[in-house]
């Protein structure tokens, strides 16, 4: 067994605690990372299988994190590319268009309703449960679902979220755009129940 | 109005959409109903992690020398 010189042990110290640190603040994040995994997925199982395999990747290739940038969005990159790789199995295509009218469809059938019950528009948003939240959210195709589930629920910036699923910061405008228009027609057929 | 939500915008951008909701009040309407949606959207899509999960985290570390 060769000697390590003194140098080579403070070197190894210094190595050790760096990476402690790094896989401290890592498990720091776990709780934010995770609240943007389960969005991204069908299933808790899915999601927690995504984070398991992210994490041990992260703690194998902490050497490849700069500190002092955002370890967050580098722990999400990894896991966007697992579930890519791992052929997002739960794809659902949309059967509908979006409606051109998107953007103002909800807004005009809460406004809608809302005259009809003489309740605030605000109101009726909190009327929807989570489950009606989260079933729309599933059913946006996930292109356009991954850039809504980053900025709307992991609060990334356009850069962020551009770097993370590695596009244009145009396709992330656009997707987020369309993404949010399709999510808001989901829930719009939500509220038709109660109205 | 997307970019003005997201802070998205440029300083005279910015400024220039603070006149028009200073003036437009349908425009405002629909500023606080997108803003309240995004609101819900992120309590709602929220979700918490299973302890046993974390503990499972914890344990891919590295084990120290």
């Amino acid at each position: 067994m060769s000697e390590t010189t003194p140098n080579d042990g403070r070197r190894l110290a210094q190595d050790a605690r760096d990476r402690v640190r790094f896989e401290e603040e890592a498990l720091e994040l776990a709780d934010q990372v995770y609240r943007v995994a389960r969005r991204l997925v069908s299933t808790r199982e899915e999601a927690e299988d995504l984070m398991q395999e992210t994490y041990a990747r992260a703690f194998r290739g902490w050497r490849g994190y700069t500190p002092g940038t955002n370890l967050r969005a580098w722990l999400l990159r990894i896991l966007t590319n697992l579930n890519i790789d791992r052929g997002r199995r739960q794809q659902r295509t949309p059967d509908t268009q979006p409606l051109e009218e998107g953007d103002y469809f909800l807004y005009n059938r809460l406004e809608e309703s809302g005259r009809d019950t003489n309740v605030d528009e605000e109101r009726v948003i909190e009327r929807l449960s989570q489950d009606d939240i989260v079933d729309a959210l599933s059913a946006v195709p996930h292109d356009f679902r991954d850039v809504v589930v980053l900025v709307d629920i992991g609060d990334f910036s356009y850069a962020d979220a551009a770097q993370i699923l590695d596009i244009p910061v145009g396709t992330v405008m656009s997707r987020l755009h369309r993404g949010r228009r399709i999510l808001k027609g989901e829930l719009a057929s939500k509220t038709a129940v109660e109205a | 109005m997307q970019p003005y939500l997201d802070r998205a915008l440029s300083d005279s951008e910015y400024q220039e959409a603070e006149e028009h909701l200073a003036d437009c009040s349908y425009c405002r309407k629909r500023y606080r109903f997108e803003a309240t949606l995004r609101q819900y959207v992120r309590h709602a899509g929220a979700e918490m992690m299973d302890p046993a999960l974390k503990a499972k985290l914890v344990a891919l570390r590295t084990p120290l020398e």
